[in-house]
């Protein structure tokens, strides 16, 4: 059953001769009746980068993680080098030279970097004790020849996520992986950091590593890869090399379509007020201040765009804004109205709703129907029958309209939304928080993680409502290109302030990116 | 179709469980050296065979039917009530002493007791509520220690009620017998089963329509599911959090009060046979549906008439019972489908 070949060796003139590294033949996966592989089917020449994209889904992941050995395939083979190989876990596929950098990390927060690397492969002492100064002194390397510096006695949790993610691929070069599987490796980088994770996976090309990179952002495959493999509903869709590619070219064999991703912003005036936060400080669990001394406003019909480095406190102004954290100090306006306490119950009841970035734990509840998430906040004042009882007739109807007009793909309002798959309950919530008659909406990072069909039709949504029911719109989002092109206005958020306040419709990426980074800010002997 | 499914998927579940159980008790009863058959049919006999035997069932059913509601509120808003047994001290103590001491016609004197009964099991969850609200004290600890406080201190109230000294016979420990007046209404006299089992299925119907029908249903519902969610939805924590333990609470001590003012008449110590736990045993079989435990504590106070009986007729000790029923409870919470599956295929990735 185990038939696990090492890399390492001599190469014979044969395997010269070929130099595909890894090939993958009819390989199928199965999830009950659901095929997430179809026939698969993909040859990755040594010394590349090479590109897996489609939509969420498409089985990006289940195919990296069956090469990775955290899956079995139900079918087909892996050569590895042109040998068969079958891997029984994980670990079979690290000692064969296959390394995977998952999108969510797997580090422990409190141990250092040298114990996360080390982990699982220690350099062990008379079979009993741990040498570490051996291990560090191999990470050293690794890390001089990589080019890649950072101090090994930190705590994981005290560096930035582009810090944690090199770590992540150290990890991988120490455990002597040959190819380096990153999924969906940029996700959570900010625009500087992308371009320093791109230099760390050329260098990796030159010193003879294979990289194979999954990603749904078609700007940096174009950059990075070499080859580009596409997938959709399972099974391979085409395949292309980087030079004859173009963006227009991926998305229809991704989609099947072409995708407009682009907005014809009406030109309106913004003057009226409707919110504004004044003097406004938070500070986090830990009672870090995150959010210093913050005021900004908002205006009828305006849609602003609050970007920044992920922890640089916007999601604690989220919290305190929707009243899901309590403030330090500050107040807010809302139409006139000061407020000293926020509550997200007064701010549903004043019409705020709130779109939340963490969809599985405040957007929804996977055990509940979707007529029971679909009325939650509107029931508050809505859908009741003499105050005490709850109208599920009107439930069922106001649920069904937002399945319908959301493009919610299920089988009925009465099906758990657990069902529902990411980019749907993405849908579901985006549609209830837009049906419930709302006049303000906070909106944190809408399109995470789904597919690109489901961004073209949340953009749009997002436009027709501040155009044709006059909503204002607060987005907070991670995605620069999102919030370029919906914003009137983007503040540019650094350490708790606002570091930039920059007016649409035309904004410069690299600017923005700039100041993301605390750049062009007066220095405060910071 | 898929509902259909997994309906029938708990049906399963059901069965191997009842199965599993009633291979266990036979074994245990084989080691006894008795015979499992002639033990099962005493057992059936027991619980529906006669006049008395259905007149047990419903006596002891009707504890069960309101402790078990208790259990559902609670659980279902995923607050860990451990402390019905507890509650059910306090309501019963306060209901006997109300009945024993109160003089007037029933129809004034029974609602009375009730809730003050109730009431006494209110204000004994108040502590761990406020503990949990306050400082977030895990209500799963506190109750479960404030039962044997609730115990004891009930004991020492009754000793200092009837000025009793420590030398006394912990058989005489009780409160005055409640005068026939306040006497609930036996339904089929002579046999202790009493006009109690109605106020628990009118209770159980209250609990349904209030999770089906109600907007206070739908939020209590909600923040059992998902708490941050429900905050999220405008659902006030706080408030409801207060109310559903103290509902749970109160329900309890109602459960109390009905025992003493039906069978049991005073107040003594030990006079509950783990009625508050078999009604948390029972809401988790029956998956905090309201109607569900409903039926499963009729089948509980079935299997205790059932068990006493058997105990008198054969040599089968009625322990072995309550360990079965633990059982049942223990195999029930497995999900025997997922378990043959992760058996057929292996490690499954965890994909989504």
């Amino acid at each position: 059953m185990t038939e696990v070949l090492p890399l390492c060796g001599g190469r014979t003139d044969e395997e010269k001769a070929m130099d595909y590294i890894l090939e993958l033949k009819g390989i199928c996966k199965y999830y009950g009746e659901f095929a997430a592989n179809k026939d698969i089917n993909l040859k990755i020449r040594k010394g590349t980068v090479h590109a897996v994209v489609g939509e969420n889904g498409a089985g990006k992941s289940t195919l990296m993680n069956i090469i990775a050995g955290v899956n079995k395939p139900d079918e087909g083979e892996i050569l590895l080098n042109g040998k068969r190989a079958i891997f029984r876990d994980a670990n079979d596929a690290n000692r064969a030279g296959i390394g995977m950098v998952q999108q969510e990390f797997m580090l422990f927060d409190r141990l250092s970097v040298l114990d996360n690397i080390i982990i699982g492969y220690e350099s062990v002492e008379k079979g009993l004790f741990i040498n570490k100064r051996e291990s560090e002194e191999r990470i050293k390397a690794i890390c001089a020849e990589y080019g890649f510096h950072f101090d090994l006695h930190t705590l994981v949790r005290d560096l930035p996520i582009a810090v944690q993610q090199q770590v992540e691929i150290v990890k991988v070069l120490y455990r002597n992986a040959e190819i380096i599987i990153l999924d969906e490796p940029t996700a959570v980088l900010p625009y500087q950091e992308v371009q320093g994770l791109f230099k760390a996976i050329r260098y990796l090309i030159s010193q003879g590593k294979t990289v194979l990179f999954i990603t749904h952002k078609l700007k940096e495959v174009l950059e990075i890869s070499d080859t580009i493999t596409v997938m959709k509903n399972g099974y391979v869709s085409g395949e292309i090399s980087a030079q004859e590619a173009s963006e227009v070219t991926l998305t229809s064999m991704m989609v099947g379509r072409e995708v407009m991703l682009h907005l014809d912003k009406a030109n309106l005036e913004h003057d009226k007020v409707v919110l504004q936060v004044e003097g406004l400080n938070v500070r986090d669990d830990r009672k870090i201040m995150r959010v210093r001394d913050l005021s900004f406003n908002l205006k009828k019909g305006e849609i602003l765009g609050i970007v920044g480095v992920s922890g640089n406190g916007q999601n604690e102004l989220v919290e305190a804004i929707t009243g899901m954290r309590k403030a330090e100090s500050g107040s807010m306006t809302v139409n006139g109205e000061r407020l000293e306490k926020i509550s997200i119950r007064d701010n549903r009841l004043r019409g705020i709703g709130y779109i939340p970035q963490d969809r599985l734990r405040f957007g929804s509840s996977d055990q509940s129907s979707l007529i029971e998430n679909c009325i939650m906040g509107y029931h508050l004042k809505h859908l009741q029958k003499k105050r005490i009882l709850m109208d599920y007739d009107g439930a069922t109807k106001f649920t069904e309209k937002i399945i319908a007009e959301y493009k919610v793909k299920t089988r009925s309002g009465s099906d758990p939304a657990g069902s529902l798959s990411g980019g749907n309950l993405q849908k579901m919530i985006v549609g209830r928080e837009f049906s419930q008659k709302n006049k303000i909406l906070i909106i944190e990072d809408p399109t995470r993680g789904i597919d690109i069909g489901a961004i073209e039709f949340i953009w749009h949504e997002i436009q027709k409502q501040v155009e044709e029911e006059g909503v204002s719109v607060i987005l907070v989002t991670y995605d620069l290109t999102e919030a370029m092109t919906l914003s009137d206005r983007i503040l540019v958020m650094y350490d708790g302030r606002f570091n930039r306040e920059l007016h649409g419709p035309e904004y410069d990426e690299k600017e923005i990116g700039l100041y993301m980074m605390g750049g062009g800010v007066d220095e405060k002997g910071a | 179709m898929k509902k259909g499914r997994s309906i029938a998927d708990a049906v399963l579940n059901y069965l191997i469980s009842i199965v599993l159980a009633i291979l266990v008790a036979s074994i245990l009863i084989i080691i006894q050296g008795s015979n499992p058959l002639e033990a099962f049919k005493e057992m059936v006999l027991g619980a529906v065979g006669s006049k008395s035997a259905i007149a047990s069932s419903i006596r002891w059913s009707t504890p069960v039917i309101i402790s078990a509601t208790a259990a559902v509120i609670a659980q279902k808003s995923g607050i860990n009530n451990l402390g019905i047994e507890g509650q059910i001290y306090f309501g019963a103590f306060t209901a006997a002493v109300v009945g024993a001491y109160v003089q007037g016609p029933g129809v004034i004197v029974i609602p009375l007791a009730v809730l003050a009964g109730a009431f006494a099991g209110l204000l004994y969850a108040v502590l761990p509520a406020v503990l949990k609200l306050y400082w977030n004290i895990d209500e799963m600890i506190t109750t479960l220690m404030l039962n044997y406080a609730a115990i004891q201190f009930t004991e020492y109230l009754t000793m200092m009620l009837m000025g009793l000294g420590s030398d006394t016979n912990p058989d005489m420990i009780a409160t005055p017998e409640i005068p026939e007046a306040a006497r609930l209404t036996q339904i089929m006299p002579p046999y202790q089963a009493s006009t109690a089992f109605f106020i628990g299925i009118v209770l159980v119907i209250l609990v349904f329509i209030l999770y089906r029908y109600t907007r206070i249903g739908y939020e209590w519902k909600m923040i059992g599911r998902n708490k941050d969610f429900a905050r999220y939805g405008g659902i006030r924590h706080f408030k409801n959090y207060l109310v559903i333990f103290l509902l749970s609470g109160a329900v309890a001590g109602v459960c109390g009060a009905l025992e003493i003012l039906g069978p049991h008449l005073r107040f003594r110590t030990n006079f509950s046979t783990n009625m508050g736990w078999d009604g948390i045993m029972v809401a988790l079989v029956a998956r905090n549906n309201p109607i569900a435990a409903g039926i499963v504590a009729i089948v509980w106070g079935m299997i205790k008439a059932g068990s006493l009986s058997m105990e008198r007729m054969t040599s089968v000790n009625r322990i072995l019972v309550t360990l079965v029923q633990a059982l049942f409870v223990l195999f029930i919470t497995l999900d025997f489908k997922s378990i043959f599956k992760k058996r057929s295929i292996g490690r499954k990735g965890r994909n989504r």
